[in-house]
């Protein structure tokens, strides 16, 4: 495994999701010291002193998400898990939900204390129907156990747990549209402000964090911050669950503690790129990050500084290999099909937007190309940018600026010659 | 749907009071779950028993992928054609369900038994291609694979 | 109250106001489709965004969610904004239409509008347009057409937060998101529904009453009160201006209603009627009354006010029943000249209609009649009631059952529309409607609101102001009259 492992440490196996496997590994422990010996205040304290960021794609402080909240205010909290893991290339909340569900029930009910909150909820995609059993199933085992409900072990906290289904809407994923699903209506992302840590979820504050970044949490109250901060990078304390797949000889979920070389990652623990060919580039965290060639990844370890001066981001940490041969227009299709697909219509930029880039380059695939249209697919990337009621415009402009930026010449081809340069296929080209 | 109400209920109480309008999701997917889609008549008596806007209910059902108003096939097979399933054969792999089926993405065999729809990404890239039959995943496909699938479908 | 600089002006804002409010109030305009004073801020057409400048490296932000903080700089029109502005709009245009040519929003049409300020290119896309519904019948009243709707949303929020029927939402997503009505029910069944063809910034909702009748800009406003209920909404009767009048059709086209709008007034209506204000010229172009009648025989005015006087002058116990739509003016004027002389009662012109929404919290008010209060508060609020004895009735206006006329009186009417009674009564007056003459109506609240005459009075129907005056001067008083 590359580096220290804070999550993944424990074999998967037939029974290893449950509450009696979970517990044989000490679980409920570090709940049962936070509710006897820790104020509410004093949790948020460490989780600050930790330095983690969020695991969601964001990458921002979850404590300083969580000290906005004000303990006294005498109006209902709300904590929400996002399951909703829609990003294309990311997996590794479905890790969390199938293999360790305790893990997050557990990592819940302590940040549910810190944030004084009695109502909390995983909002989980409704595609994942494994993951959903599994955590229903931990849910209902934490409440027969007395971990959840009324007087959690006996002691006076409160808390009850439901997990939230979605059904098919990619900006459920972003903490906004998220609540707005939660509510009962379409999944609608929100201007800000206010905040949703002032006025979320029915207008009350909420906190909403990743299903990995909650997770974490356990860990670094039963460690403490000091000694999780000696994980990984200074800027970047901790581990991160990668998602890896695409050309790759052996996908799947890894645990990377932060500052792991990306190349050794891609080419050993991985196994480098099927059909023995080469690499051509990855997508480093979602289609919403911006491509690395396979050279820009040789110095890039994996944390938010070293991806930042790369010119890319860590993303949802889904990364996605991609092989040489791979026709780079081809891809972009894929994408743009994508945003379009799951464009939720309020914002003319992206509801106008997504529409046109998925026309332009349907028509520059079919080998009815023309000459303005690389341009136009630019210019509208920047129409998006910053320009958005959430963040899905600007990730669909940043892929495709991403991917013009390094592979335009692959779209002029295109548009001149009406076909690929390669065979056209995103398969593992067989004569890389 | 009336007959679902109490299992309704005992949904309710798990959410914190004045927020019913949150049921509108989970109830919807019971009623698809018991009738196979969501009817007009289910409409009505959700929008009854809950008190929420009819026009809130039309909304979240035209929006969310997962829920239709119409009946469809006794099984439904969905195949990922995003990104990485794509990039592992998806593609292929709905040309020969499609071949197989004699359907195109959207229809329904004439006998009923399966509806072929393409979706966007499920969350499975790392074993992809992957196709999902009604709410099972079904991982690492291939040709063969999914023609050994099919047939042990009734 | 925070100040703030836009372009480089302070201003001081109001508290808890936001940049777009603050820069209209200001006399800064920023263009915007979505945004509307007396709805919830939706922040998705993104035209208002402006620029902020900051030690830090400033950002563009959308001005209607933006809080006006002490010391905030904001440019509205800068290159960035001017350039950001131009881009929204050439995305709206990506997929709309631009039917401009049989739509009859043009004209008045804040994308045209803003077009031409902000933008003024043709559209760069080389692409078709997604094609939507045309010609939805949204209901009875309000037609829909989807491609040249912008999804501002101004509409369902209407419906959610004014008129609070939820009739409409928007269903789909993306670019095939479409506004749609409740499935059940009919938009009909919302009385403000109307409302929603005003506020839509552009041709998307169309009144189907004034589908394709007349381009705007061959229509004058007039101001009006509507006289539906005793709210008196402030209105806008639109009709064809003088110089635009259509020679080669019946002159009636040129002097009728072609559309009702509201005229904003904060104290009483903001800015929005219902729909029974929409349909006023219902009330105001029935067949009219043109001559003056003794006995169902035409009669010259001169000969009919001296044969009312003389039955003024003769009965015991006369009865007036005043009309509840007579104005201000009018009804001091029948107080001056006859107010001694009759036992005055109010009465209601107008009752609701069956199926007609009787009375709510929002605009609609149980008394259908504009004046009543005027009217209570010159005569008193006693019911109408005729004993046996009242030997002259004097009926001005609708609305009284002429069954319940005591056997042997004598009537006066006023009328401004045909009735099979104006043929029975002994003297029968033609009046004027209120779109004829200027006057005042005092509201349930005691409002009063002005109206003002659009369209002349024909040739022989008289004010009944000015016939109030002549009625009422004494006969002792006429020298030198016909007796």
């Amino acid at each position: 495994m590359p580096g220290r492992q804070l999550l993944m440490t424990f074999p998967v196996t037939a029974t290893s999701h449950t509450l009696a496997d979970y517990r044989g590994r000490g679980g409920y422990g570090t709940l049962q010291k936070v509710l006897a010996e820790m104020k509410p205040e004093q949790v948020t304290k460490e989780v600050a002193a930790s330095g983690i960021l969020g695991h969601g794609g964001a990458a921002f402080p979850a404590g300083r998400k969580w000290q906005v909240v004000h303990l006294d205010d005498g109006q209902p909290h709300y904590l929400c898990a996002n399951a909703d893991e829609g990003e294309p290339g990311t997996f590794k909340d479905r890790w969390i939900l199938e293999n360790a569900p305790h893990l997050l029930v557990e990592s819940m009910a302590i940040a549910a204390y810190a944030l004084q909150v009695r109502n909390a909820f995983v909002y989980i995609r409704g595609e994942f129907d494994l993951p959903y059993r599994r955590l229903a199933g931990a849910i209902d085992e934490a409440y027969d156990a007395g971990l959840l409900g009324e007087r959690i072990m006996g002691t006076g906290f409160s808390l009850d747990l439901v997990a939230h289904r979605g059904a098919g809407s990619y900006v459920c994923g972003e903490a906004s549209g998220l609540l707005t699903s939660l509510e009962g209506r379409k999944g609608y992302p929100r201007n800000r402000p206010p905040r949703l840590t002032v006025r979320g979820l029915y207008q009350r504050p909420t906190v909403v964090n990743n299903v990995e970044t909650l997770s974490n949490l356990a860990g670094i109250i039963a460690m403490g911050a000091e000694e999780f901060k000696k994980i990984g990078t200074a800027k970047s304390p901790g581990t991160q669950l990668v998602s890896i797949s695409g050309h790759v000889v052996r996908p799947g979920v890894y645990e990377l503690e932060f500052g792991y070389p990306v190349a050794r990652f891609v080419y050993e623990d991985c196994g480098g790129v099927l059909g023995g060919g080469k690499l051509k580039c990855i997508v480093p965290g979602g289609i919403s990050t911006k491509v690395l060639t396979a050279a820009e990844i040789e110095p890039v370890t994996y944390d938010h500084a070293s991806f930042q001066k790369a010119g890319s981001g860590l993303g949802s940490g889904g990364m996605i290999v991609i092989a040489e041969g791979t026709c780079m227009v081809r891809l972009l299709q894929v994408m743009l099909r994508f945003y379009h697909h799951e464009s939720c219509g309020q914002c003319t930029p992206c509801r106008e937007g997504m529409g046109w880039m998925h026309q332009i380059i349907d028509r520059i695939v079919a080998g009815d190309g023309r000459p303005g249209d690389i341009d136009r697919l630019i210019e509208i990337s920047e129409a998006n940018d910053g320009t958005t009621i959430c963040g899905m415009g600007d990730a669909a402009g940043y892929a495709t600026v991403g991917i013009l930026a390094k592979y335009r010449d692959e779209f002029e081809h295109y548009v001149l010659h009406k076909r690929s340069r390669f065979d056209g296929r995103l398969e593992v080209p067989l004569h890389a | 749907m009336k007959h679902l109400i109490p299992e309704f209920e005992r949904i309710k109480a798990r959410y914190p009071a004045g927020c019913e309008s949150s049921l509108v999701l989970p109830c919807l997917r019971r009623i698809q779950e018991d009738r196979g889609f969501v009817a007009d008549s289910d409409v009505d008596d959700l929008v009854a028993w809950l008190g929420v806007p009819r026009i809130q209910v039309e909304e979240v059902l035209s929006y969310y992928t997962q829920f239709r108003r119409k009946p469809i096939g006794r099984w439904h097979v969905q195949t990922c054609r995003n990104v990485s399933c794509s990039m592992r054969g998806a593609e292929r792999l709905i040309d020969h369900l499609s071949g197989r089926l004699g359907v195109k993405p959207g229809e329904t065999t004439a006998d009923g038994r399966f509806t072929l729809s393409t979706v966007e990404c499920l969350g499975s890239c790392g074993t992809a291609p992957v196709v999902v039959v009604n709410e099972t995943y079904h991982e690492d496909m291939s040709a063969e694979k999914v023609d050994r699938l099919l047939e042990g479908l009734q | 109250m925070p100040e703030i600089f836009i372009n480089g002006v302070p201003v001081e804002a109001r508290e808890g106001a936001t940049v777009l409010e603050t820069a209209l109030e200001h006399g800064f305009y920023i263009p915007y489709f979505c945004w509307h004073k007396n709805l919830s801020v939706a922040g998705n057409c993104r035209l208002c965004m402006v620029e902020v400048e900051a030690e830090s490296g400033g950002w563009m932000d959308i001005a209607c969610n933006m809080p006006a903080t002490k010391g905030l700089r904001v440019l509205t029109d800068s290159d960035k904004v001017k350039a950001r502005r131009k881009t929204m709009l050439e995305l709206v245009l990506k997929n709309h239409p631009v039917d401009c040519g049989v739509c009859d929003k043009a004209g008045e049409c804040m994308l045209q509008d803003y077009h031409y300020a902000y933008n003024g290119a043709p559209s760069v896309s080389t692409v078709p347009k997604v094609r939507a519904t045309k010609f939805h019948e949204l209901s009875q009243r309000i037609l829909l057409d989807n491609e040249r709707c912008v999804l501002c949303s101004r509409c369902v929020r209407f419906t959610r937060e004014i008129s609070k029927s939820h009739a409409l939402g928007i269903v789909d997503r993306g670019d095939h998101s479409l506004v749609r009505c409740d499935e059940l029910r009919s938009l009909d069944d919302d009385p403000y529904a109307d409302n929603v063809v005003d506020i839509c910034p552009v041709g998307a909702l169309l009144s189907r009453s004034f589908l394709y009748k007349s381009r705007v800009w061959y229509l004058d406003a007039t101001p009006s009160v509507c006289p539906g209920c005793a709210r008196g909404c402030n209105v806008d009767l639109w009709h064809r201006k003088r110089e635009w009048k259509l020679n080669a059709l019946d002159p009636r086209h040129n002097a009728c209603i072609e559309r009702v709008t509201p005229r904003e007034n904060a104290e009483v209506n903001g800015p929005w009627i219902c729909n029974t204000g929409r349909d006023l010229a219902k009330f105001l172009e029935r067949p009219r009354a043109l001559v003056p009648m003794q006995k169902g025989r035409e009669a010259d005015l001169t000969a009919a006010v001296a044969a009312a006087r003389a039955l003024i002058d003769a009965a015991k116990h006369p009865v007036a029943l005043v009309s509840s739509w007579g104005s201000n003016e009018e009804l001091a004027a029948f107080k001056a000249a006859l107010g001694t002389r009759f036992r005055t009662l109010v009465k209601p012109d107008r009752l609701a209609e069956p199926g007609e929404r009787i009375e709510d919290d929002i605009l609609i008010r149980a008394d259908k009649n504009p004046n009543t209060r005027a009217a209570v508060e010159l005569f008193g609020d006693a019911p109408v009631a005729l004993d046996e004895g009242t030997d002259l009735v004097l009926v001005w206006g609708d609305g009284f059952d002429f069954a319940r006329l005591p056997r042997h009186a004598k009537t006066i009417l006023l009328g401004a529309f045909v009735a099979p009674e104006n043929g029975h009564a002994d003297v029968f007056f033609p009046v004027s409607v209120q779109s004829e003459r200027a006057g005042h109506y005092t509201n349930f609240e005691g409002k009063v609101s002005a109206f003002s005459p659009c369209f002349p009075r024909p040739p022989r129907v008289v004010d009944a102001e000015t016939l109030f005056a002549r009625l009422g001067t004494p006969v002792a008083a006429r020298s030198g009259a016909a007796a």
